[in-house]
C-alpha cells in the first residue's frame, strides 16, 4: 500500500498548475482607465501578482489573483495607491451568472483556487456552498468560535486511511489512503482524457475512480489497480475480462440524482468511438434500462454478487444505491447479499446530463439518508462489516468530514473533480456534442482542450488541498484518524439552532 | 339476495373492525424481496417429506429467517376426527409466541363463539435446536370448530345478511373473528402474543423462524398427509427476526398463498383494500395478496378466471387478441379493480381447498410483465398424477425425486415442463391444477382460460421392473457397429426400433451399453455420445412416456460418468473424474489425460467452494475438457474462465443452475436439458447450446458468440445485447424479445436472431407453434440488429413490433443465416429442408422467413451524427 511508503512521494506533490484560458473568470473586475502612465505603484504594492510589467507597460489585470474589496484598507491597496487614479474595482457581473446555489460563484472559484495552488484559498469559499440546506446548513463545533488560523501542515500522526474489506471473508484487504474515491463517470460522457486524468490522480493518491457504465477503454488498464469496474443495468462494456482486472466491482443499482432510470446518453453524444466502446448503433441514444432485468429482488440481488464473485474471487463488491425511503432496508439487504461497500448515492449530485425533473425531486438528501443507514446497521449489528460511502453532492473537504462525521465511512466524488478542471457547471452535458469545455464531451476537438497531465495535477491539487484540510479538522477535533470521526454526530451543529439559541442568549 | 347488495352488505359488515385499526399511514415494513417458492398437488395423498428436499434445494433463496408450509387435503385420521369433521369444520390454527396467553385467548375469542369438536397442540420434537433452530417456534394449538348457532343467528342479523346461505355467513364469522384475534394478540400489541396462522376447512399453515425444511421437522409433519403442499423460503433483510408471523404462506379463508416477489404499489393495494374494509396487520404485500383474492372470491364472488384478471389484467396487444365478449367483461373488471391489481415482480402459489365445489386446487399466478421466475410441470402416470409450480425447476425435480423414491410409480422425471406468460391472452399467465372431490379423483391442469394441459393419452408409465441383464440381439447388433459407426449413424437406425421396443428392453439396451463403456475410453466415448443423443434429441416413444426414456438415459449416463477413474488414481485414462469429496485431489492433467468429469452433485450452489470455481481452478490448471453432471441447480457453470477460452468445451447434464456461462468469453458450453435463468448474459465470444428451454434474460447484454436453442426462451431474451451475437431459437420467446436491440448491421457483421416458431409432437415430428411469437413485444425500441422469424403464414402483426420493421428476405440474409441453420440441423437434428418445407411443400427462404430490422425512431436518433 501507498501509505506504508510514505517517504516515497506521501502525499503525492503539488504543482502550481494554473488555468489553461489566458484570462480565467475572476471574481473581481479591475478597469484601468487611460490615465494610467505606466508608473508601476500597482505592481510595486501588489502581493497577489495581479498587476504585472510587459516590457515597460502594465499588462491588463490578472483579476483572478485579486482578492477584492478584502484589501482595502491594507497598504497595498492598488486602487488607492493609484496617484493617477486609474483604478477602479468592481465585482466581476459574470458572477452573478456563475454557477447555482449548491455550487454558488465563490465556491467554483474557490475550487479552481485549490486545483491551482493544492490549499485553501483565504479570500474565496471552500467549505460551504448557498444551497439553505443541508452541509450548508451544518458545521462543526470548532467552527462556531473564534477560529485559531490554520498553517495547513501536515502531520503524520494523524492518518487519513480506510480499509474496504471488513467482511473479514477470504477476499484482499484493500486500504485506501484518503477517505474518498471517485465515482463513476463513463466513457461517453466525459472524454478519455479526462478519465485518464481521474485514474492518475486518484492512483497518486492510492485510491480508486470507477469507469463509469460506458466500457473500460484499454488505455486505462495500466491504472488498473485504481479503477473500480462498474457493472450497470445496460451491461455496455462490461466483460468477464474486465471484471477480472479490478480489485473492485460496483454494481450500479441507481444513481441519486435520477433514482427510477437508468443512465442515458442522448444520441449526439454517441459518437463513433462511444458506440464502437460500447458496441452500439453510433447517432443512437443509449437508455440503460431500471433495473437490472435480471435482479428484481434481494435474493436476485445476492444471486448478481455471487456471479461476480465467482468470475473474480478476489475482488470486493461495491453497491450503488440511491437513497429512497426505505435506504435502509436496501443496505441492510445489500449487507446480506454479500457487499462490502454500500454507497449511497444522494439526491445532490448528477452533472447536467440527468433529467432536471429527476434530479434533487426523488431521492432523499444523503445527509438524512447517511445517518438513517448508520444508525439501523448499527442496530442491526453489522455496522462493522461493512464500508458506508456516501456520494451525490459532496463539494468540498468539509462535506466529506461531515458525511463521514454523519455516520459514513467515506465518500464518493464526483462533479468537484470536473470543477477541478474548470467546469462552470453550466449544465449543457448532454446537449449537442457536450461541454464547451471540453470535460463532458466525446467530441475529438473540444476534448483535445484538456490536456491529460495538467488535468491530473490540478485533480491531485484539489485532493491535495482537501488532505490539508481534513488533517486541520481531525487535529481540531482531536482525533488521529478519519475513522474515529464516523456517526459523530455531536461534533456537528444546525446551524439555525445555534443561531436561535443565539439569539435567546 | 342480489350478488351486489351482497358485496355491500359484506363490506359494511366488515366495518366494526375498523375503529380501532390505527389509520396513521403506514407501509409495508416487513421488506423482503424474490423468495424460493414450491407447490405441488397430488391426486394421492402424499407425507410433508416430500417437501423437504425441494425446500433445501430453495436455500438459496431463502436465508434461514423464515419458512413456512401449507397443506390442504387432509388425512382426518392423522388428526384423529372424523371425515365429516374435517370436510365440515373450521381448522383453527393458532400461534402461540407467548405459551401463557393460551386460557385467556380461548375464553375470549374461542370459547363464547364456537362449539369445538377437538382442540390438541400440534406435537412437536422435543428441542428446537435438535433440528438445527436458532429461535423457538410458536407453540401451535389446533381447534376443530363450529360457530354456535344462536352466534350466527345474531351476526346474521346484526349485520342484516338475512337470506345469504348460513355457511357464507359463519365464514365471515370465523374470518372477523379470526381479524378481531390478530388484533388484540398481535397488531396492537408492542408484544405480540399469538396470531392466527390458518382457520380454513381442511386446510392447515405453520411458519417458523428457519428453513421452511425444519417446519416439517420441528412440526413433526414427516407423514402428515395432504393432496397439496406449498412451501416457502423467505429472504427478510432484517437481522433480528424473532418470530414468524411475517413469513409466508398467508391465509385467506379456505386458501393459502406464497408469494415471490414484491409490489410496487403495497400502499395503493392497501388503500384499495381498505375501502372495502379490508385491513393489512402483517404489513407485507404478500398478506394484502390474499386479502385481495379474498375479497374477490367471497366478496364479490368472482369465478377464478376473473379474479385472476382483476390481479393481473390483461394489457396491449394481448387485450386485443381476446374475444369480444371477453373484452366487455375484462373491461370492467379492470374499471373495478385496477387501483387494486399488484404492481411489480410477483409470483403467487395459491393453495385451496374450494369446499363448495368440492376440490382442491394448486394455482400458479405470474405477473404481466414476468419478472419473476416460475415453472410448471406435469406427471400423470395414470394412478398417480401430480401437478407441480416452483420459483425453478430444480425444486421441481427435487420433489419427483423424493416421491419417486418412495413410491416408485412416479417418474423422477415430469412429462411436461413449462413457463406461463403473464398477461397474456394465450395462457393468462396462470395454469391450475385441480383435484375433484369423489371416488375417481383426477387431476386437471387447465390455464387460466380452461383449455387443459395434456400428456400424450396412449403413453403408459413403466412399473418400473429393472430387468435381468439380457444379451438380446439388437443389443449385439448395436455394440457390433460401436467400432466402425459414427453415434449419430447408428442413432439414426435406433430410433426408429425405439417404438416397439419395451421399457425393459430399453433399460436392457442402455445399461448394456453402459456396462461396456466401462471397457475402454474409445467405447466410452462412443456409448456417452449415443445416450447423449438419446437425451437430446425429439424421436417417436411408441406407447411409453419420454419421461421415463429419459430416466434410464440419464441413470445409465450417470453410472458410465460415475464409473471414471478418480483423479487421485494413478491409472491412465483419458477420462479422469473428480467430486465434492476428493475435489482437493485437482492437479493439472498428465498426458494421456483429456476429459475431466466432475459430479457437481455436493458442491455447494455458489460461493468460493462451488463447482464453478473448480472448473476455473482446472482450466487454469491446464484441463481443456469438462463433462459435468448431477447438477440440481448449481449456478454459474462456465464462469469465470476468463477471455481467450476458445477450445474449450464443457458438456453438462443434470438440472443446471442460473447465470450458465454467463460471460463467456471463448468457451463452449453444451447444456443437456433445460436451462435456466440469467443464461449467456454479457456473452462476448464462444457458444452456447442448450437441448432444451432456457429461462429468463438469457443473453442479457450479449456482444458476441452464438447461441442454440432448441427449445423456447422465457422473458427478454437478448434484451440490450449490442455488438454481434448470433442466435437460433427453434421454439419461441415469451416477450419481450431482442428489447432494446443494439447490435448492428447482420450483413455487416452485426448480430442477429433466428425464430424458429417450432416444436415437436408426440411421436418426435416437427410442428408449427400456433404462432412464432405470442408477445406484444418483439424488438422494441431496437436500434440495430435483425431478427429473422420463420413465419410462412405471415401470422405476426405490425402490432407486435415497436422499433421494427418487417421487411422482406433477400439472398443476402439467407447466406447470412443458412450457415447457423445448417450448425442448427447438426446439433439438434432438424433438418434446414425441412424448415423450409411448409404444408407439405418445399418453399423458398423468402417465403418462409420474414425479416424484422431496425428503423430510426425519434426519441432514440441524435440530431448531429450521421448515419
Amino acid at each position: 500500500m501507498k501509505e506504508c511508503n510514505k517517504t516515497e512521494k506521501w502525499p503525492p506533490e503539488v504543482k502550481q498548475t494554473p488555468s489553461r484560458f489566458r484570462r480565467p473568470l475572476s471574481k473581481y473586475k479591475i478597469i484601468r482607465n487611460e490615465n494610467c502612465d505606466n508608473c508601476g505603484i500597482c505592481v510595486d504594492v501588489c502581493p497577489y501578482g495581479v498587476h504585472k510589467f510587459v516590457g515597460k507597460k502594465v499588462q491588463s489585470p490578472n483579476e483572478h489573483y485579486c482578492i477584492g474589496f478584502a484589501c482595502q484598507g491594507t497598504d497595498h491597496y492598488c486602487i488607492d495607491k493609484c496617484p493617477q487614479n486609474a483604478l477602479s474595482l468592481v465585482q466581476n457581473p459574470t458572477m452573478e451568472a456563475l454557477g447555482d446555489h449548491r455550487w454558488p460563484a465563490d465556491l467554483i472559484l474557490g475550487t479552481w483556487y485549490q486545483a491551482e495552488y493544492g490549499r485553501p484559498p483565504a479570500h474565496l469559499e471552500y467549505k460551504i456552498g448557498d444551497s439553505g440546506d443541508g452541509f450548508d446548513r451544518l458545521r462543526f463545533n470548532f467552527e462556531l468560535d473564534n477560529q485559531t488560523p490554520t498553517s495547513w501542515e501536515i502531520d503524520p500522526e494523524i492518518s487519513t486511511s480506510i480499509e474496504l474489506n471488513r467482511r473479514g471473508d477470504n477476499r484482499p484487504q484493500v486500504t485506501i489512503s484518503v477517505p474518498w474515491y471517485g465515482g463513476g463517470m463513463s466513457f461517453g460522457s466525459i472524454s478519455l482524457t479526462v478519465m485518464l486524468a481521474r485514474a492518475k490522480a486518484c492512483a497518486a493518491w492510492n485510491t480508486f475512480t470507477c469507469t463509469g457504465e460506458g466500457g473500460y477503454p484499454d488505455e486505462l488498464v495500466p491504472y488498473k489497480d485504481y479503477i473500480i469496474t462498474q457493472i450497470a443495468t445496460g451491461l455496455f462494456g462490461v466483460r468477464e475480462e474486465t471484471i477480472k482486472r479490478a480489485r473492485i466491482v460496483e454494481f450500479k443499482y441507481a444513481q441519486g440524482a435520477k433514482p427510477g432510470l437508468g443512465g442515458h446518453l442522448l444520441g449526439d453524444k454517441v459518437t463513433p468511438a462511444v458506440a464502437r466502446m460500447r458496441q452500439s448503433i453510433p447517432g443512437m441514444s443509449l437508455f440503460s434500462p431500471f433495473p437490472f432485468h435480471s435482479v428484481y429482488s434481494v435474493e436476485d440481488h445476492k444471486k448478481h454478487i455471487d456471479w461476480v464473485k465467482e468470475i473474480n474471487p478476489k475482488a470486493l463488491i461495491a453497491v450503488k444505491v440511491s437513497t429512497p425511503n426505505d435506504v435502509d432496508m436496501v443496505a441492510i439487504g445489500s449487507y446480506y447479499a454479500g457487499a462490502h461497500i454500500i454507497f449511497l448515492d444522494g439526491s445532490y449530485g448528477g452533472t447536467g446530463a440527468a433529467p432536471d425533473i429527476a434530479k434533487k425531486n426523488i431521492a432523499m438528501p444523503i445527509e438524512l439518508a447517511v445517518p438513517k443507514v448508520h444508525r439501523f446497521l448499527v442496530e442491526e449489528g453489522v455496522r462493522d462489516k461493512v464500508v458506508l460511502m456516501a456520494g451525490g453532492g459532496i463539494r468540498t473537504a468539509y462535506d466529506i468530514a461531515k458525511i463521514i462525521a454523519l455516520g459514513a465511512d467515506g465518500v464518493v466524488t464526483g462533479t468537484s473533480e470536473l470543477v477541478a478542471l474548470e467546469c462552470t457547471r453550466c449544465h449543457n452535458c448532454e446537449s449537442g456534442k457536450g461541454c464547451p469545455r471540453g470535460i463532458a464531451t466525446t467530441d475529438p476537438r473540444l476534448s483535445a482542450m484538456v490536456k491529460l497531465d495538467w488535468a491530473a495535477q490540478r485533480i491531485s491539487n484539489l485532493f491535495y488541498s482537501w488532505y490539508l484540510q481534513l488533517i486541520d479538522i481531525l487535529k481540531r477535533l482531536g482525533m488521529k484518524s478519519v475513522k474515529e470521526l464516523v456517526g459523530r454526530t455531536d461534533c456537528l451543529v444546525y446551524i439555525e439552532r445555534y443561531e436561535k439559541e443565539n439569539e435567546k442568549k | 339476495m342480489k350478488r351486489s347488495e351482497l358485496i355491500k352488505k359484506l363490506v359494511y359488515a366488515r366495518r366494526k373492525l375498523v375503529p380501532s385499526y390505527p389509520l396513521a399511514r403506514k407501509l409495508a415494513t416487513e421488506e423482503e424481496g424474490g423468495c424460493g417458492v414450491v407447490g405441488f398437488i397430488c391426486n394421492i395423498p402424499i407425507g410433508g417429506k416430500h417437501i423437504f428436499y425441494p425446500s433445501i434445494q430453495m436455500h438459496n433463496r431463502g436465508n434461514g429467517k423464515g419458512g413456512g408450509i401449507a397443506a390442504v387435503g387432509l388425512s382426518a385420521e392423522t388428526l384423529g376426527v372424523s371425515q365429516e369433521i374435517l370436510d365440515n369444520d373450521y381448522l383453527y390454527q393458532i400461534a402461540l409466541l407467548d405459551p401463557g396467553v393460551q386460557g385467556q385467548l380461548e375464553s375470549e375469542f374461542i370459547e363464547p363463539f364456537f362449539n369445538i369438536d377437538k382442540a390438541q397442540r400440534v406435537e412437536t420434537v422435543g428441542d428446537y435446536r435438535d433440528v438445527g433452530l436458532e429461535v423457538r417456534p410458536p407453540d401451535v394449538m389446533q381447534y376443530f370448530v363450529r360457530v354456535k348457532p344462536g352466534v350466527l343467528e345474531e351476526f346474521i342479523s346484526e349485520n342484516h345478511l338475512e337470506g345469504i346461505d348460513p355457511r357464507r355467513a359463519e365464514d365471515e364469522f370465523v374470518y372477523q373473528n379470526s381479524f378481531k384475534l390478530n388484533q388484540k394478540y398481535y397488531s396492537s400489541l408492542g408484544e405480540k402474543k399469538a396470531f392466527v396462522l390458518s382457520r380454513g376447512r381442511n386446510m392447515c399453515i405453520f411458519k417458523i423462524v428457519g428453513y421452511a425444511e425444519q417446519v416439517v421437522q420441528y412440526y413433526q409433519l414427516e407423514n402428515f398427509k395432504a393432496h397439496v403442499w406449498i412451501a416457502h423460503q423467505r429472504y427478510p433483510t432484517k437481522g433480528k427476526v424473532w418470530h414468524p408471523a411475517g413469513a409466508h404462506p398467508f391465509a385467506g379463508l379456505d386458501e393459502a398463498l406464497v408469494h415471490n416477489g414484491d409490489f410496487a404499489n403495497y400502499f395503493s393495494v392497501a388503500q384499495y383494500l381498505r375501502q372495502h374494509n379490508v385491513f393489512p396487520l402483517f404489513l407485507t404485500d404478500t398478506e394484502v395478496a390474499i386479502l385481495l383474492f379474498d375479497l374477490l372470491n367471497r366478496t364479490y364472488g368472482y369465478p377464478l378466471e376473473y379474479i385472476i384478471e382483476a390481479i393481473a389484467p390483461t394489457t396491449e396487444l394481448d387485450f386485443d387478441f381476446l374475444p369480444p365478449e371477453k373484452q366487455h367483461i375484462y373491461r370492467a373488471l379492470h374499471a373495478s379493480h385496477i387501483h387494486g391489481s399488484p404492481d411489480g415482480p410477483w409470483f403467487f402459489i395459491i393453495a385451496r381447498n374450494e369446499f363448495y365445489q368440492k376440490y382442491y386446487q394448486l394455482i400458479g399466478i405470474t405477473d404481466t410483465a414476468m419478472l419473476r421466475p416460475q415453472v410448471f410441470a406435469l406427471y400423470d402416470g395414470g394412478e398417480v398424477q401430480v401437478g407441480l409450480i416452483a420459483s425453478e425447476k430444480q425444486a421441481i425435480d427435487a420433489t419427483l425425486r423424493s416421491l419417486s423414491e418412495e413410491d416408485k410409480r412416479f417418474c423422477p422425471v415430469a412429462d411436461k415442463y413449462w413457463n406461463a406468460r403473464g398477461g397474456s391472452h394465450t395462457d393468462g399467465g396462470t395454469f391450475i391444477f385441480t383435484l375433484k372431490k369423489g371416488d375417481a379423483q383426477r387431476l386437471v391442469c387447465t390455464d387460466k382460460f380452461g383449455k387443459e394441459v395434456r400428456v400424450p393419452l396412449n403413453q403408459r408409465p413403466w412399473e418400473v421392473n429393472i430387468p435381468e441383464f439380457q444379451e438380446t440381439s439388437l443389443l449385439k447388433q448395436l455394440k457390433k457397429q460401436i467400432e466402425h459407426s459414427l453415434p449419430l449413424d447408428v442413432f439414426r437406425q435406433f430410433v426408429s426400433e425405439i417404438p416397439g421396443l419395451g421399457y425393459e428392453e430399453f433399460y436392457n439396451i442402455c445399461s448394456g451399453l453402459a456396462q461396456m463403456a466401462t471397457e475402454d475410453d474409445v467405447t466410452k466415448e462412443w456409448v456417452i455420445e449415443f445416450l447423449t443423443l438419446l437425451n437430446d434429441r425429439y424421436y417417436d416413444t411408441g406407447e411409453k412416456k419420454r419421461s421415463w426414456l429419459l430416466w434410464i438415459v440419464s441413470e445409465n449416463l450417470k453410472r458410465i460418468l460415475g464409473g471414471v477413474v478418480p483423479i487421485g488414481s494413478e491409472e491412465i485414462s483419458r477420462y479422469k473424474y473428480i467430486d465434492w469429496q476428493n475435489r482437493k485431489d485437482l492437479r493439472p492433467p498428465r498426458p494421456g489425460e483429456e476429459i475431466l468429469v466432475i459430479n457437481a452433485w455436493d458442491f455447494p450452489p455458489e460461493g468460493d467452494e462451488c463447482d464453478a470455481r473448480l472448473i476455473c481452478e482446472a482450466y487454469f490448471k491446464g484441463w481443456r475438457r469438462f463433462i459435468a453432471y448431477n447438477y440440481r441447480g448449481q449456478r454459474f457453470c462456465g464462469c469465470g474462465l476468463g477471455p481467450k477460452t476458445n477450445g474449450v468445451r464443457i458438456d453438462v447434464y443434470g438440472s443446471s443452475g442460473d447465470y450458465l456461462g454467463s460471460g463467456l468469453d471463448g468457451l463452449e458450453v453444451y447444456v443437456h436439458g433445460n436451462a435456466q435463468d440469467q443464461v449467456g448474459q454479457i456473452l462476448n465470444a464462444g457458444k452456447i447450446v442448450i437441448f432444451g428451454d432456457v429461462g429468463q434474460t438469457f443473453l442479457y447484454g450479449a456482444k458476441g458468440g452464438e447461441a442454440y436453442v432448441l427449445g423456447n426462451a422465457a422473458g427478454r431474451p437478448l434484451i440490450n445485447a449490442v455488438g454481434c451475437p448470433r442466435v437460433v431459437i427453434n421454439g419461441t420467446a415469451l416477450d419481450y424479445l431482442a428489447e432494446s436491440f443494439m447490435a448492428g448491421d447482420p450483413l455487416k457483421g452485426g448480430g442477429f436472431c433466428i425464430l424458429n416458431g417450432i416444436t415437436f409432437d408426440e411421436r418426435g415430428r416437427l410442428k408449427e407453434l400456433p404462432t412464432p411469437y405470442p408477445g406484444s413485444n418483439l424488438f422494441s425500441l431496437a436500434s440495430g440488429g435483425a431478427i429473422y422469424v420463420r413465419d410462412p403464414h405471415r401470422k405476426l402483426v405490425e402490432e407486435q413490433l415497436n422499433g421494427g420493421v418487417f421487411t422482406n428476405l433477400t439472398e443476402a440474409d439467407w447466406e447470412l443465416i443458412l450457415p447457423y441453420l445448417e450448425e442448427n440441423e447438426r446439433l439438434f437434428g432438424i433438418r434446414v429442408d425441412e424448415l423450409l418445407t411448409v404444408d407439405g411443400e418445399k418453399r423458398r427462404p423468402e417465403d418462409v422467413y420474414r425479416k424484422v430490422k431496425a428503423v430510426r425512431l425519434k426519441v432514440l436518433a441524435g440530431q448531429g451524427i450521421p448515419e
